[in-house]
């Protein structure tokens, strides 16, 4: 293991970072739990207890944004976050694919008023309390653009 | 589809009769009494595991079976949808590795995410030392179209340029015997320790329970499993029936067996589990005589029920588990977390008392005994 400056501040050393989404209460050592943890062997039937037994508190199935941190003594923690802007903005605009051509194609559209209404929510998520409603509105309108998804005043 | 009603056979070898799922002829009727408006009630079957200890053979060998065991397993229906929602767990899967710059990484992740992808893993950036590109690894279900999720992502993440990529198709079977190196013997105290079949116990005068764990869960590290160990110990003292509710790799209801206990019983909505918890039992050289135990008829005769689940299904099936417990029979409820634990309480203090609370590492145990 290399000894840096860096990895002797305190910190383990960190393998890999991996990002998933997992649907709440409903991990299993199934893709895409397990091949994504598997690889870096670490304990899956574990995170999968854990993650669901934290995750009872949401709607079942709810797609739930985790990023896993694996550090090389095979351990490794996690966090999990609220369902990504798309997802709320797909169900919002009632549509299952975001546009393949944004920009060209739009596929759906919605009011400032939806976008107001998921940066609230958003903002009960603890990893985007700093940010300010309207930076939050900055980046689900930046996000909807680059999803095809025309933002609009009133409908 | 669920198959057809199979006669119960006295003794077969356990390989054949755990891959038969045998139908009771009884009528759909749910075991849980309340709304039938909850999801579980009308989604679960359960699987049915016996289990008992070996009968010591009165005359030398006339019965001992060698590695030979039986169990019954069977398919309650609860209400029509037999099927299990898990999803098949031999399929493929695909894994793209994608190269692109650095900096660009973190921005590509939310787009392959946004667009398709199942899962992203950066390897440590930090690693990457003063190269400019850096590989992301994703993967997909398979059938996925990956070309146009790559590109949607690149467009998205506003890169000029395609990033390359390669796919490779992945194996279930691949990560999960990987996986299954790294487990060690656990030790849950002194006497007692959980040993994965291939390794051998360190301690042979101990209670050694050999567990192969597959894909279903108690291996013997989580807490809550240490939990109900540690409470089975303390419980079990000879000649008890337990039902071990949720019963994943079986390592409950087969230490109880070994601890004294006369019959041991597991459910459990995955038939994974039910797998492994044959395979299990066979491991530890229990076997059990045949014969038909209806679920639902041995409502009210268990001295202990344990469940090592999770909250929500804890707190609707609460009077279902409470239901199995005869009265003054202990109730044993795992698989929450701390912070979990007054909304148990809350609900199973209806039916319990004398209820207490042990905890390790942030997970907790709750038993009480059901009242009379």
């Amino acid at each position: 293991m290399a000894t840096t400056l860096k990895d002797a501040v305190a910190r383990k050393p960190v393998l890999a970072t991996i990002r998933l989404i997992v649907p709440a209460g409903a991990a299993r050592p199934a893709p895409p739990v397990g091949p994504a943890l598997g690889f870096y062997r670490l304990n899956l039937m574990a995170f999968c207890k854990d993650f669901n037994a934290r995750t009872q508190k949401y709607k079942a199935e709810t797609p739930m944004q985790v990023t896993l941190t694996a550090y090389k003594d095979s351990t490794f923690e996690f966090v999990v976050k609220s369902p990504p802007v798309s997802w709320f903005l797909k169900k919002a605009a009632g549509i299952e694919t975001a546009s393949g051509r944004p920009g060209h194609n739009m596929v759906s559209s919605l009011t400032l008023r939806h976008v107001y209404e998921i940066a609230k929510l958003k903002q009960s998520d603890p990893y985007c309390k700093h940010m300010s409603i309207e930076a939050l509105c900055k980046s689900i309108i930046g996000t909807a653009n680059s999803m095809g998804i025309e933002i609009v005043k009133d409908l | 589809m669920l198959p057809l009603v199979r006669p119960g056979r006295a003794a077969a070898p356990l390989r054949r009769l755990c891959r038969r799922i045998l139908l009771l002829s009884s009528s759909p009727q749910t075991p849980s009494p309340s709304s039938s408006s909850s999801p579980y009630s009308t989604k679960i079957s359960p699987l049915l595991l016996l289990l008992s200890p070996r009968p010591s053979p009165a005359s030398g060998g006339a019965w001992r079976w060698r590695g030979v065991s039986s169990c019954a397993v069977r398919a309650v229906d609860v209400g029509g949808e037999a099927a299990s929602t898990s999803s098949d767990l031999s399929s493929p899967y695909l894994s793209v590795r994608i190269r692109c710059r650095k900096e660009d990484a973190e921005v590509l992740s939310e787009g392959l995410l946004c667009f398709g992808a199942t899962s992203v893993t950066v390897d440590d950036i930090a690693a990457a030392g003063n190269l400019d590109e850096i590989t992301i690894t994703s993967i997909y279900a398979h059938g996925e179209d990956v070309d146009s999720s790559v590109s949607n992502a690149a467009s998205s993440a506003g890169l000029e340029y395609k990033p390359v990529y390669e796919t490779s198709v992945g194996k279930q079977c691949d990560w999960v015997t990987v996986v299954q190196e790294t487990y060690e013997s656990t030790k849950v105290i002194n006497g007692l320790w959980v040993i994965p079949k291939w390794r051998t116990p360190p301690d042979p005068q101990a209670i050694n329970i050999i567990i192969n764990p597959g894909l279903a869960f108690g291996t013997g590290e989580h807490p809550t499993t240490k939990l109900c160990l540690l409470l089975l110990r303390e419980t079990v003292k000879g000649g008890e029936r337990l039902l071990d509710y949720g019963t994943g790799t079986g390592v409950l209801g087969i230490a109880a067996l070994k601890m004294g206990a006369a019959l041991s019983t597991g459910i459990d909505i995955d038939p994974q589990a039910v797998t492994s918890a044959c395979e299990n039992m066979m491991l530890n050289e229990e076997n059990k005589p045949t014969g038909g135990l209806e679920l639902k008829s041995s409502k009210g005769s268990y001295d202990i029920v344990a469940a090592n689940i999770l909250l929500n299904p804890l707190l609707e099936l609460v009077e279902d588990i409470i239901g199995y417990a005869k009265p003054g029979g202990i109730v044993a409820v795992s698989g929450i977390l701390t912070e979990q634990v007054p909304k148990v309480e809350e609900a199973y203090s209806r039916y319990l008392e004398n209820i207490s609370v042990s905890e390790i590492d942030g997970w907790a145990c709750l038993q009480g005994s059901r009242k009379a």
